[in-house]
């Protein structure tokens, strides 16, 4: 049927909360294995409720998600996913391992605490983030960045195959950002990576495609993201920094109009 | 003070009274915790002051139609667990009425326990007792209910301590991974339901909430770890449990009011501390 490789696919879905106005509209969207995709879109657009769709914490009002072929909340376990860091209580008293084994947690009631291999498979998602020397530190003692890798590890310790991270950057400065899209493009080598961002002008150069929402959706190749595409979305207030776009192979067509 | 250790070794009830109290504080620096972490103090507060409905109604039935077997705290336990589910499903289901249902429960729960302590012949006494707590009245029954529920509430929170850590630190995160997440909040609440209940005996309905929050706000300046907190809040719970007994004692002071007033002034000097130690 649907193509093996396809690990996402939205098909005329439509979403409002609560009986209000349509947030979503007719969103048809396929991602493809290996993809590292960025949803963009200005504040209110919906790039939030579609991740919250593809992981199943959202219904649709109509149409049919398949996530790894399947519901999503059936393939939710196969799935990490990295939340905004500004909801977090900056004081919670945990370690950056404890909050990383969290991630180890499943729908199971069994009780007591976390298993050595669960231990070891932490410590290892802690490595590969580059935070091993905080392993014991108060997640309310780190800089943005460095939270921002222990939620990242947290999300990739149950071996996932898609990885949904929502606004990464917000809490990073520009130089940490650099070294945030190394992080992602090695992780991307293992896992299909997506990305809620507003911050289009960083995205461009690494990301393989951008999704651009505001209520509707379009599916950009990288090289066809100009200024003009950006202003539909985001209004004529805004002006487009371009930088050196690099084309790549993984752009989807435009499914949307 | 001299009195009061010459005292404990002969009097019975004051010996109850100091049990209680250590009984009382290793409940609520465990669920004190997730109570605070959480951020659901309000709701703990509302909860203790619906026990009045429960408290009140008890004591009607039994006075008045002669239903001897039950027990005011019957009344307080059914009451703290029924509004703790109340709150939690509303808040579960419908988010942003959340803080009218639970001002409108603590509200509703008082009134009916006042109309039920007035409409219920004899003294009014007891109302005081309840309102404002009276360690010394705790009998040896009361004791083994509270030893009982106390096995309960700590064996249950050890449990499930790694499912409600992630609870509290990220709902959302942990509905990602399959955690039940609607469970493990009505257990949060129903296990403060529960600590509300000891609570009241040891200081009473309205100063149950400093007694649950105050040891965990200061343990958490000292230490990083939720554990740790938890062992430091059941410490300092009882050294103020015994503290507010130990000084109300020999100059016949309500001893919960005593107690809370210890645990305050330990939090006021805590805060100051750290924030000198900051500006030096």
């Amino acid at each position: 049927m649907s193509e093996e490789k396809e690990v996402i696919r939205f098909d005329n879905v439509d979403f409002a909360y609560d009986r209000g106005s349509l947030v979503l509209e007719k969103i048809n969207l396929t991602i493809s294995a290996g993809d590292f995709a960025c949803i963009v879109g200005p504040n209110g657009g919906g790039k939030t409720t579609l991740l919250k769709l593809i992981l199943g914490l959202l219904k649709p009002v109509s149409g049919t998600i398949k996530v790894l072929g399947t519901d999503p909340k059936d393939s939710l376990h196969k799935i990490g996913y990295v939340p905004q860091q500004s909801k977090f209580d900056s004081s919670f008293p945990v370690s950056v391992l404890d909050v990383v084994l969290m991630g180890c947690l499943n729908r199971s009631f069994f009780w007591g605490g976390y298993s050595a291999e669960q231990k070891q498979k932490a410590l290892l998602a802690i490595e590969e983030v580059g935070m091993s020397e905080f392993v014991n530190r108060s997640f309310a003692d780190l800089s943005g960045g460095q939270r921002q890798r222990t939620l990242v590890a947290r999300a990739m310790v149950s071996e996932p195959q898609i990885i949904l991270l929502d606004e990464p950057t917000s809490n990073v400065d520009i130089h940490g950002t650099e070294q945030f899209y190394n992080m992602f493009e090695e992780l991307n080598r293992k896992f299909t990576i997506i990305m809620v961002s507003h911050d289009i002008g960083f995205v461009s150069n690494r990301v393989k495609s951008v999704i651009c929402v505001r209520q509707t959706l379009q599916v950009h190749p990288i090289s066809e993201l100009t200024g003009e595409t950006l202003q539909n979305l985001y209004g004529s207030g805004v002006h487009a920094i371009r930088h050196d776009h690099r084309c790549s192979e993984g752009g989807h067509s435009c499914l949307h109009s | 003070m001299s009195t009061f250790l010459k005292d404990l070794l002969e009097l019975p009830f004051l010996q109850n009274a100091l049990l209680a109290g250590v009984l009382c504080s290793m409940a609520t620096g465990v669920v004190g915790t997730y109570v605070v972490l959480r951020r659901i103090t309000y709701i703990a507060a509302a909860i203790s002051h619906c026990i009045l409905g429960g408290l009140g109604a008890a004591r009607y039935f039994s006075i008045v139609w002669g239903w001897t077997w039950l027990k005011p705290v019957h009344g307080a336990i059914f009451t703290a667990l029924a509004s703790a589910l109340i709150i939690g499903l509303v808040s579960m289901r419908a988010k942003e009425r959340e803080d009218t249902v639970i001002s409108a429960l603590w509200a509703v729960g008082m009134a009916i326990g006042i109309l039920f302590i007035f409409k219920t012949p004899g003294y009014n006494e007891d109302l005081m007792s309840y309102l404002f707590g009276n360690i010394l009245m705790v009998s040896q029954q009361d004791l083994y209910l509270i030893g009982v529920l106390d096995l309960f509430l700590i064996s249950l929170s050890m449990v499930f301590y790694k499912q409600v850590l992630a609870v509290c630190f990220d709902e959302e995160f942990a509905r990602t991974r399959g955690v039940w997440v609607e469970f493990y909040y009505l257990l949060i609440l129903c296990l403060t339901a529960l600590t509300v209940v000891l609570t009241v005996s040891v200081v009473g309905i309205i100063m149950v909430i400093a007694l649950i929050s105050l040891p965990v706000a200061i343990s958490a300046r000292f230490f990083d770890r939720v554990w740790k907190i938890m062992v430091c809040s059941i410490v300092l719970g009882m050294i103020f449990t015994s503290g507010g007994l130990a000084l109300s004692y020999t100059p016949n002071l309500p001893s919960g009011a005593v107690t809370i007033l210890l645990a305050g002034l330990t939090y006021i000097l805590t805060i100051l501390y750290f924030s000198f130690r900051r500006q030096k």
